[in-house]
This record gives C-alpha cells, sequence and structure tokens, in this order.
C-alpha cells in the first residue's frame, strides 16, 4: 500500500510538474517584459433595479440611464451617473439588455443568473457556469488564484437567492468571500512556513487518493441519492486536488507584499461606504499585483428583507432599506437614485485607482474590463438591464458612448465581446448570437 | 414492488384522477370561456396552445408552460385588457387549481419514500464534534461558509446541505489548526501569571477610567506578557454598590488591543456583579480574540471591564466634564447616586492553563512517548480516533489504509507528533466523519445500533454520542423501546442538551430573523440592539423550560410565566417589584394584563417579523400560519408589487385599512383573506415587541389608536392578542400539536416530510395531545418511531 502512494500517477505527476515549473517561472518573469500584459475581467452585481422615470416626468433626473442625443456619443450623464463624468472615456452604457431565458423567471430570481444566463427551472433550479468561472478554467494557470468571488453577505445562499454570482463548471454556487480580513491574508497572507506548506499539500494529496480509492468500494452500498451526495464531495475532491497541484507550484514564488495599513479591513457591512470601499481596493491590489485576473463582487443579493446588504440605504442614510427604495422608485425616484448615485460613486473611485495606476505603456485600466450592472431595471423587472462596461481600452474596447440595444439582442453577447477581448477561445455563452460591434469599433 | 412505492403510487394514482375531475368540472370551461380562443385549435399566440397542453405537472415542459400562465394571470396580463376578463370567482379557481397542482407536482418529485439522504453534519454540528472529539473549546464554525434553511426552515436537511472544494479546504485547514492546538510537542510553554490593581493607564483612552466603574466608565487592565495559544484564566476581584431600587450592575470583560473605541476587542463575558466582596472566575481560549501583533505599536493584552446597566435615564451617554485648569470640579451628577457600581480591586490573568504536560487530551489521542514504538502508537491511536470519529467500529482495512498513509506522512514530516496531527486531520476529512454515513440502497432497511447512536447524538445534543451510548450500541442493546426512552431522558438532562433547545428553537421559529431585522433608531429611539441577545435567549430559554419541568406544550400559545432578565423585564414594561435583578434570566411569574406569556407576545418573535420601524402583520402572520399552525400561504407570486406605505391615498390609513385596501385588489385577495387577520390581531405590539395602544405612521406623525380587531375568513372575530391566543387555544390546538409534530421529526431526521409521513404524524400527533402535550414524551415517541429507527 505504501507504495501505490510513492509511486502513484501523481507522484508522476509531480515529477513533471516540477519540470514544469521552470519554464512556466520563467515564462512568468519574461512576460512583463515582452508584450503579453495580463487581460482582467471584474463583475460587480447590484440588487433590485433603479429609477427609470420617463423624460418630462417629476424626477427624471433620477433616471439612471444618460440623457441619449443624436448619437451614441453624444448623451448626458443624469445624476446618478454623473461621477463618472471625468472617466467619460472610460465608459459605455448600455439599455435594454436581458437575457432572454431568464425574462420569465420571478423577478427575485435572476441574480443567480445575472453571469449565466440560464434558465433556472424547478424543482433543483440548476445553474449553469458563469462567465469569470468558465474564463478562471482558461486562465487558471497564470495566477496564484484562478478567481476572487465576494459578496456581501457571504457563502452560497440557496438557489434562487444566492449569495453569489460566480457559478462552477457544473452549476454549483462558487462561495464568496466577504471578511475583508479573510479576503486579505487569502490574497496576500505572508506564509512564513513554505516548507510545511509543501509537506501539507503533499499530504492533502495522499489524502485525496485515499479518499478516491476507497470511494468506488463505498458507493456501490449506497442508494442513487446518497451516491448523488458523495459525487458531490468526490467532485470536490477533485476540484482540490487540481488546486493543490497549481498551489504547488505557486509555492516556489513568494505572495506580493502589500500594506496591510493602507486598508480599512476592519469595515463590515454595517458601515457600507468603508464596507464597499474596502471589497474594491482589495480587487484592485488583486489586480494590481496579479494574484488573480478575475473578480466578481455581488454588493447584494435580491432576497429582500432578509439579507446584509438590503440595509446599506439605511446604513447610508436613506430612509429606507433596499428593497423598499426599489418600490417606491414609481413614486419617489429621487431616493433610490441618490442611493445608486452613491454606489456609482464607489465604482467610479474604483475605476479611477486602476486608472491612476501605470502598467506597461499604459494604466491598468486599459487591460481591465469592468462589467456593471443589475438583473433588474424597474423592480422586479427582468429586462432592460442597467449595465455599464468600463476600462478595456488597451484591449480594444471603444467608450464614450451610450448603446440602446432592442430586446432581440441577447445580454450575453457582451460576454462574448469580453471573452474575445480576453483572447479567449469562446465564441458562445448562453443564448449568445455573436459579438456587439459597436463595442469594439 | 416494496410496500412503500406501492403506497405511493396508489395515493398518487387516486389523487390525479380526482384531479382530471375537477379539471372537467371547474377548469377547462374557464380556459374554454376566456382562453382557448388565443391559445387553442385556431390560434397559438405566443406558440402557447392550452387546450392540447399536457395535464402532467409531475415532468417535462408542460409545468413549465402552465407555470408561466398563473404567473400571467397572476399578474392580470391575461386576458389581454381589451378581451373579457375572468369574474373574481373564476380567476380564485383557476389560479388555485393550478397552484395547487403545481405545489402537488413539486413535493412529488422531491419524495423519496421516507429515506434520508446521506447528510452533512451541520457547522454547528461539525465544531461540536470536533470539541467533543479533540477536547478543544475553540470557535471552530467561526470560519466556515454560512448554511442555507430547507424550505420548511431547518439547516440540519440533508438535501440543502451541500458541499464544495472550498468547504472542503475550510474543514482540511480547520481539522490542522485543532490538531495543533491538541497534539504538543516539545517542552511545557512557559504560564504567564500577573496581577493588576490600579486601572493600567493609557494614553488615548476615551471615556472615564478608574476602578470604580460607574455605568459608561471603565476599568483597564494591560498586561504586558501573555501567551499566544491555550486556554487562560481571568479573576476579578469585585463588589458592587446598589442603590434602593437600582439592578445589579451589568459587568462585560473584553479582551483585546489598545484600548480605544476602534480596538479590536471580542466579549469575554456579560455578567452581573452582585453586592459584597467576591471572586468572578471566568476562562478562554486566548486566540479566539485579537492580539498584539508581533512588534506592534501598542503593546500588551488589554482586558476592558465596563458597566453596561442602562436604566433609561441618559446617565450611561453622559460624561462628566474634566475641570479645566484653575477651574473647580463639577458637582456630581445628581443621577450618579442612583447608578449601580462596580468597584474592582484587582483582575488576575493566568495561562496557558494545563494540568500536565502533555495535557491529558494530547495522551488521549496519541499515547505518551515510551509506550511503545512509533509505528504501534500510531496504529493503536488510529484504531481508537477513527472508530470515534465515524461513530462506529471500523475495519482493520480501513485502519490499515490510513496506517498507510500515515508512513508515508511520517516520512515527509520533521516528527512523530507532526505526523500524527496531519494524519488525524486528513481522518477528519474523510466523507465517514464529515457525514451521517447510512449505507442502505432503496430498500427501507433498520439502522444499526451505532447508526442509531448517531442519530440519537445528533437529534438531542448536537454532537457526537458519548461512551454510554457506544457502549450500549456495541451491546445492540440501545435499541429496545424502554432504553431509547431511558436514553432520551438521560439526554436531556445532560447539559449537551442546551445545543438541541438552542437550534431547534431557533429553527423551527426562525429566531435568526431577529439580528437580520435592522432597527430604526428614529422610530425607536430607546431600544439597544445588545436586546436582540437577549430575545433569541428569552424564548431558546422558554422551550428549555416547557421541556424540563414536562409543562404542557400548549404554554408555547398561553403561558403564566416568562424567561427573563431586567432588561427584557423592563423593556415589557412588568411591574418593577417584578424584574429580576441583572442580566441573568429568572423565571417570572406573570400577573395581571395577559399582554406576555407564550411565543406569540415574545420581543425576539415580535421584531423578527417586523421590518425595524413598523409592525408587519402580513409577516406575523405567516410566521404564525407556518411556524406554529404548520399551514404555511403559498409564496407571493412574483412581479405582485408590495403595498407602496408612502403612497398618498395610503399613507394616512392604519396598517388594517391598508390591509383593507390590499385585500380589494383581485389579484391579492385569494390569499390574503386567509392571512391578513391574523397579523391584526398582532398590532397592539411595535416592532420592537412593546405593547402599544396608539401608533404613528412616522416618528412625526400624530398617534391614533391601534385597531386589532380582526376578522378571520370564516367570520370568527379576534379581538387583539387576547383574542387571538384565547382562539387558538380553543379551536387550533390540533393543528398546532400536528405543526409541532411534524416540525420535531422533520428536525429528527434530518429531511423534509412528505406524504409517506402522514401516517406517522398523526400517530405522533395523537399521542402527544393524550399525554397532555407533553415535549419529552413526543420526543421519546419520535426516537421510538419506525421513521427514525430505518432509512
Amino acid at each position: 500500500m505504501a507504495n501505490t502512494f510513492d509511486l502513484n500517477r501523481r507522484t508522476f505527476l509531480r515529477g513533471t510538474g516540477a519540470a514544469l515549473a521552470l519554464p512556466f517561472m520563467e515564462s512568468l518573469s519574461h512576460a512583463k517584459a515582452a508584450a503579453e500584459l495580463p487581460r482582467r475581467m471584474a463583475f460587480v452585481y447590484f440588487p433590485f433595479g433603479v429609477a427609470l422615470p420617463k423624460d418630462g416626468a417629476p424626477g427624471s433626473e433620477w433616471n439612471w440611464f444618460p440623457k441619449a442625443g443624436k448619437t451614441a456619443k453624444d448623451f448626458q450623464f443624469r445624476s446618478v451617473l454623473k461621477s463618472l463624468e471625468p472617466l467619460r472615456d472610460e465608459v459605455t452604457v448600455m439599455s435594454g439588455l436581458s437575457h432572454p431565458r431568464c425574462r420569465g423567471l420571478g423577478g427575485h430570481d435572476t441574480g443567480d443568473t445575472w453571469l449565466t444566463g440560464h434558465h433556472l427551472a424547478a424543482p433543483t433550479y440548476s445553474n449553469t457556469v458563469s462567465v469569470d468561472q468558465l474564463a478562471a478554467q482558461h486562465l487558471g494557470v497564470s495566477t496564484r488564484f484562478p478567481s476572487l468571488v465576494l459578496s456581501s453577505d457571504g457563502g452560497v445562499g440557496e438557489p434562487t437567492r444566492s449569495t453569489t454570482i460566480s457559478f462552477s463548471r457544473t452549476g454549483r454556487p462558487v462561495p464568496a468571500l466577504a471578511s475583508p480580513k479573510q479576503i486579505f491574508a487569502k490574497l496576500f497572507g505572508q506564509t512564513t512556513d513554505d516548507q510545511l506548506a509543501r509537506q501539507r499539500l503533499n499530504n492533502t494529496q495522499s489524502l485525496l487518493d485515499l479518499v478516491l480509492a476507497n470511494s468506488k468500494s463505498v458507493r456501490g452500498k449506497l442508494g442513487t441519492r446518497d451516491q448523488a451526495k458523495l459525487d458531490e464531495y468526490l467532485d470536490s475532491v477533485r476540484d482540490i486536488e487540481k488546486r493543490v497541484e497549481q498551489s504547488q507550484r505557486w509555492l516556489e514564488i513568494p505572495k506580493p507584499r502589500v500594506e496591510e495599513k493602507t486598508l480599512d479591513l476592519s469595515a463590515t457591512p454595517k458601515g457600507p461606504e468603508e464596507y464597499i470601499r474596502v471589497m474594491y481596493d482589495l480587487m484592485y491590489l488583486a489586480f494590481q499585483t496579479d494574484t488573480t485576473r478575475l473578480a466578481t463582487y455581488m454588493i447584494g443579493q435580491v432576497a429582500g428583507a432578509t439579507t446584509i446588504a438590503n440595509s446599506f440605504p439605511t446604513a447610508a442614510g436613506q430612509q429606507a432599506n433596499w428593497h423598499g427604495l426599489a418600490h417606491g422608485a414609481g413614486k419617489k425616484p429621487e431616493a433610490l437614485g441618490k442611493f445608486d448615485q452613491f454606489l456609482v460613486a464607489q465604482l467610479a473611485r474604483f475605476l479611477t485607482r486602476l486608472k491612476d495606476t501605470r502598467e506597461g505603456d499604459g494604466t491598468l485600466l486599459d487591460r481591465t474590463m469592468v462589467l456593471y450592472g443589475s438583473s433588474n431595471s424597474r423592480t422586479h423587472n427582468n429586462n432592460n438591464y442597467p449595465l455599464l462596461l468600463a476600462g478595456g481600452r488597451g484591449l480594444g474596447l471603444q467608450h464614450g458612448q451610450f448603446q440602446q440595444y432592442d430586446a432581440k439582442t441577447p445580454f450575453a453577447n457582451v460576454f462574448v465581446t469580453m471573452f474575445d477581448r480576453m483572447r479567449l477561445p469562446i465564441d458562445r455563452f448562453a443564448d449568445s448570437t455573436g459579438g456587439l460591434d459597436a463595442l469594439v469599433g | 414492488m416494496n410496500r412503500w412505492v406501492s403506497i405511493l403510487v396508489l395515493s398518487a394514482l387516486a389523487s390525479w384522477a380526482r384531479a382530471d375531475e375537477v379539471f372537467a368540472k371547474d377548469i377547462r370551461p374557464i380556459l374554454q370561456k376566456y382562453c382557448y380562443g388565443c391559445h387553442g385549435a385556431e390560434k397559438q399566440k405566443g406558440k402557447l396552445r392550452l387546450d392540447t397542453l399536457n395535464l402532467n405537472f409531475d415532468r417535462g415542459q408542460s409545468a413549465e408552460r402552465w407555470h408561466d400562465a398563473l404567473d400571467q394571470l397572476n399578474q392580470g396580463d391575461m386576458p389581454p385588457e381589451d378581451e373579457p376578463q375572468l369574474t373574481a370567482v373564476e380567476q380564485a379557481a383557476l389560479t388555485g387549481w393550478l397552484t395547487q397542482r403545481l405545489k402537488a407536482a413539486a413535493e412529488a418529485r422531491r419524495n423519496t419514500g421516507g429515506q434520508g439522504v446521506m447528510r452533512r453534519l451541520t457547522r454547528y454540528e461539525y465544531a461540536n464534534t470536533l470539541r467533543d472529539l479533540l477536547g478543544v473549546k475553540l470557535d471552530f464554525a467561526k470560519d466556515l461558509p454560512p448554511e442555507p434553511a430547507s424550505p420548511d426552515g431547518f439547516k440540519n436537511n440533508g438535501l440543502a446541505l451541500g458541499m464544495s472544494a472550498e468547504q472542503l479546504e475550510y474543514y482540511l485547514a480547520i481539522n490542522r489548526t485543532a490538531l495543533g492546538k491538541v497534539i504538543v510537542e516539545g517542552d511545557a510553554p512557559k504560564v504567564v501569571k500577573a496581577r493588576v490593581e490600579k486601572s493600567s493607564p493609557i494614553r488615548r483612552v476615551k471615556g472615564v477610567t478608574g476602578n470604580t466603574v460607574v455605568p459608561g466608565a471603565q476599568y483597564l487592565a494591560k498586561f504586558d506578557e501573555f501567551p499566544r495559544e491555550g486556554t487562560f484564566r481571568l479573576r476579578v476581584h469585585a463588589s458592587a454598590k446598589v442603590p434602593k431600587g437600582a439592578g445589579l450592575p451589568r459587568m462585560r470583560i473584553t479582551i483585546g488591543v489598545r484600548a480605544d473605541v476602534q480596538a479590536p476587542q471580542e466579549t469575554l463575558v456579560v455578567a452581573d456583579v452582585k453586592p459584597g466582596a467576591q471572586v468572578l472566575e471566568f476562562t478562554g481560549r486566548i486566540e479566539d480574540f485579537p492580539l498584539p501583533g508581533h512588534n506592534p505599536k501598542y503593546p500588551g493584552l488589554l482586558a476592558r471591564i465596563t458597566n453596561e446597566y442602562d436604566d433609561g435615564s441618559g446617565f450611561i451617554k453622559r460624561k462628566p466634564k474634566k475641570p479645566k485648569k484653575g477651574e473647580k470640579a463639577p458637582p456630581p451628577d445628581p443621577d450618579l447616586a442612583k447608578q449601580p457600581v462596580i468597584e474592582i480591586t484587582a483582575v488576575e490573568f493566568e495561562g496557558p492553563l494545563f494540568e500536565a504536560w502533555p495535557p491529558a487530551n494530547h495522551v488521549a489521542l496519541i499515547g505518551k512517548p515510551g509506550e511503545g514504538n512509533e509505528e504501534s502508537r500510531a496504529m493503536t491511536s488510529l484504531k481508537r480516533f477513527m472508530s470515534r470519529a465515524y461513530r462506529r467500529p471500523v475495519t482493520p482495512k480501513e485502519t490499515g489504509a490510513m496506517f498507510d498513509l500515515y508512513r508515508v506522512i511520517r516520512k515527509r514530516s520533521d516528527s512523530f507528533e507532526a505526523a500524527m496531527r496531519e494524519t488525524l486531520a486528513l481522518v477528519l476529512a474523510t466523507p465517514d466523519f464529515l457525514y451521517l454515513v447510512e449505507p442502505a440502497a432503496a430498500q427501507r432497511r433498520a439502522l444499526n445500533d451505532h447508526e442509531l447512536a448517531a442519530r440519537l447524538s445528533y437529534f438531542l445534543w448536537s454532537t457526537m454520542p458519548d461512551a454510554t451510548l457506544t457502549q450500549l450500541a456495541e451491546a445492540g442493546k440501545l435499541r429496545a423501546p424502554k432504553t431509547l426512552a431511558t436514553q432520551v431522558d438521560r439526554m436531556l438532562a445532560d447539559p449537551r442538551s442546551g445545543q438541541f433547545v438552542e437550534h431547534f428553537t431557533d429553527q423551527w421559529l426562525n429566531l435568526s430573523g431577529i439580528s437580520r431585522v435592522a432597527v430604526n433608531p428614529q422610530f425607536h429611539p430607546k431600544f439597544n440592539d445588545a436586546l436582540k441577545v437577549d430575545m433569541r435567549r428569552e424564548t431558546q430559554l422558554f422551550f428549555a423550560e416547557i421541556l424540563r419541568t414536562d409543562a404542557s406544550a400548549l404554554q408555547f400559545l398561553v403561558a403564566d410565566f416568562a424567561m427573563l432578565n431586567r432588561d427584557l423585564a423592563k423593556h415589557y414594561d412588568l411591574p418593577q417589584s417584578d424584574w429580576p435583578a441583572g442580566v441573568a434570566f429568572e423565571r417570572v411569574t406573570l400577573k395581571g394584563n395577559g399582554r406576555r406569556g407564550g411565543l406569540l407576545t415574545q420581543g425576539g418573535i415580535l421584531l423578527a417579523n417586523s421590518d425595524g420601524e413598523q409592525s408587519h402583520p402580513i409577516r406575523r402572520a405567516v410566521w404564525l400560519l407556518d411556524r406554529v399552525l404548520g399551514t404555511p400561504p403559498a409564496p407571493p407570486p412574483p412581479d405582485v408589487p408590495e403595498l407602496d406605505g408612502n403612497s398618498p391615498e395610503l399613507r394616512n390609513l392604519s396598517i388594517r385599512q391598508q390591509m383593507e385596501v390590499h385585500r380589494e385588489k383581485a389579484a391579492c385577495a385569494n390569499c390574503h383573506r386567509d392571512i391578513d387577520p391574523w397579523g391584526i390581531a398582532f398590532e397592539e405590539y411595535d416592532a420592537v415587541g412593546r405593547w402599544r395602544e396608539n401608533w404613528r405612521a412616522n416618528p412625526k406623525a400624530k398617534p391614533q389608536p391601534v385597531d386589532a380587531l380582526a376578522e378571520l375568513a370564516d367570520g370568527t372575530e379576534l379581538t387583539g392578542i387576547a383574542g387571538l391566543k384565547q382562539h387558538l387555544l380553543e379551536h387550533e390546538t390540533d393543528r398546532f400539536a400536528a405543526a409541532l409534530t411534524r416540525k420535531l421529526l422533520a428536525y429528527a431526521l434530518g429531511r423534509s416530510l412528505e406524504f409517506s409521513d402522514d401516517a406517522a404524524v398523526s400517530a405522533l400527533t395523537q399521542r402527544f395531545e393524550k399525554g397532555d402535550y407533553q415535549l419529552r414524551a413526543l420526543i421519546t415517541g419520535i426516537v421510538q418511531s419506525e421513521d427514525f429507527l430505518t432509512k
């Protein structure tokens, strides 16, 4: 038995892994000198939609979308997006888009689908892979972490009310991290004992082998539903195996040193401004240090009264909770508008930080595409998502425009365009019909 | 075909047959009249044809299309505005039929013939088990992702408990940390002993600091030397001065870094201090508290003692002014004389604590050096540890495979101890530990005694079986009904049953809602968030008291006592003579007006089902129907707007009148007729659970009298909470008894109940009712039931 452990297939893999490690690290150190700088994507989601009063109606300046001009370039930001004015040439606002398959879902049920475009059906409401996780599969080995998954509520929540917008290859929710301290420790925590870490990775691999070998005999004794549960466990084991292999290679490379003092890691969702800011800061640092190239952040989930983010507006000085504001937005667009204005100001700060950071001949923002938006337009309506795409000019995106699409254009076309700019060989996603030419010009 | 399956199939067939009759008689005519014109043989607008759409709701696309149709009807999108509209009766018949069929089909799909699924330990079960298995009291669950509740509200539902790579990585990390705490190496660590008498002078500390701690003030003990690992003990030498009429001072001790307001600190304890000199002793794990970094700007560990007594006079917020240079000291605050004061004479710190080195739990796991060679120690340890961790005897093959793993790990490790830490941490990442494995194929089978012991201990203790249960299982004696009854009594008398009370009460009554509601201070300026913790505790202790005293479970509905501490009694406006002395809970006999007593009037329930500003009759009604009476109303259809309380036409109406407006809308009336009245009966309580005679639409609005007169759908009139309680006692005890039985059974089994459980539920309910509604008897009945004894 001991021999099987010493000479199993992964010992072999480890051998080749070590052999691979050199050129891999070399490629990393040469990468920056060469033309190929990282390409990145971030996705930031907010729930409950926005205020959309008609032109001329009272409070129409609180309509989330810009005032359209004669051409796409000729638009005016209204109150909510006005903090993006200095970034006008870095942003494209898009209206009219949604996931066609998700329009018939309950208004509270579409958060799960924002990055998957999948129709959630009873009884399992199973989902499919999200944009970021699909990209992560392709990019995986190039960074320490394939992706960073954040949300204000943390964990996974429950189907149709997930507290994460990222879903694995098998459509399982990827648990989101919510504590700034935990996120920092994961990204930048300095392990003093690499030797111990390496031993543990090896030990973990040995256990995983044992478990996988044992599972065959156990599995046979189980009924089909128990088998499904065991398979869930075994899938997790296999996922860890891959991570372990990847981590082993990364162990050779020290984590970037980031000064903890520059961050307010004690922020909690009780102070939404500080909290949202530090979440953006962590994404910024993760990108800047090339710790990951993919990030998602679910500012709030759509479950109404029971979530942490629902109280953000009250904590930020509004009179009602988020859900209440959204419901009141028909008659009182200003209240929700002001809160959205606050959220957009946080986004603008993030984009500005990216823009102020040099990378190669351009800026960090030039090679980072940030998609910001919701899966509701007005409360509970699953069409005409408020969306804006920022950054990525260095990857070929065109900005400074307000593109108005009609309901025939699936939102997934935006993802296809982004995949293309990421140079990933993915030309279809969910119900996409192609890329969006206006975005790349 | 086995018995269970055939019963299922027969009952399903019978219900389908009935359903078809209803369709032909009542439903098809409505569809013919309004729908087939556009969605029938001639036209198929939106590519939808209803007359030939499959009536099998069980599978396939047809159920989805019917679901869409229901949504369209509920939203009033169909029939289109310019077409003839359904009457209210037709609308109710059609939507009611669709809702019911969809629900039945969903249940049928979920049905498993009463077989639970291999279920992962919940985060709290995992943490408790780790603690009991290793003998280390650390907050192990802290880092695990939060877990979802099943549709019936339970967190121990096997189907809902998922697994992911992240989760498994957390387990591995926590296991390693935990084993690192138990299996030690090297010499005994240095024990730090320190004593502080005078409150430590620390710069830039806000507030009043000193040995005399008035409400709002603090005492600081700074310890320059402290351990970074292990159990510590804090001894506080204190006394209290309690003026007549005041309660005991409420002492909070926190441990942390530095001492200004932003300083990271965790609470060690909140406790009463009684008059007279006393030594209060508390222990904790130092790792659970924020510690100064290595080489920090502000070195030293700080214990901070505050007095949180708050009599509502606002004293706690008033800071005595420091006299400026040359000025006289201001006269003492006259309110100060009314406040209870903590006088601290000394604080002692000692840690890490251990009786011997290596400690007993280390020896229990891997023995002592010199007890045989490494390999034989490893083998002995694995045999013992694995059978405890797996909650069953292990085979030589299993221990052999793990021993081989140990050998591989040993080669990579610097020491025997390090290798054992790793090996045992890995044992705790196998499915045998993380799941309650009861291998069974489709055929139902009896549990073996070890599986039964595990079910029993996770039901009543939320942790692993103890030695007694394991011995009974080994002897094959556990499953005898008498033994089970004796064990239930023993287990309920054990302190570990507090874990059952806590988790079952929380999940049954959805008490986690309390902490999720943000109380708006503009509406409730006097509400202190600390009360939320007390409220949750109140309801848990109330459950515990009924269980402990074998009182009738009908006391959940109406009771003549409450479990209260001083702050709650004050919040509830009880006569001051009845207030408990301090933070400790006491059983308080309720006299007089009947405004308190029973679950319905407990602050936590009322608060959790409010929006933090106003009472929320609909939430309270849904809670009552779902959690207490076991008949939850259907969830609201999508896209039905909420009542906008701020709209001009509703702004000045009472909640009751607003709800009347709500019910006038056909889309809402159908369901809300059966829901709203139950909630109106709670209107005498505001959002935070205080009794009221008047209410305000907003903090500045004029008070208006509360209107708590409710008319149930059948015409019964209830006046306020008294009327509601009386009605429940007179007419709803059957529903309540069945509901509580179902909830307990679902929790005991770790799965949702299905129609195949109906017979068991009704037998248990009958026994429960005949036995004067005693919880203990109900629990015993559940444990002895076939459902519990088989998989």
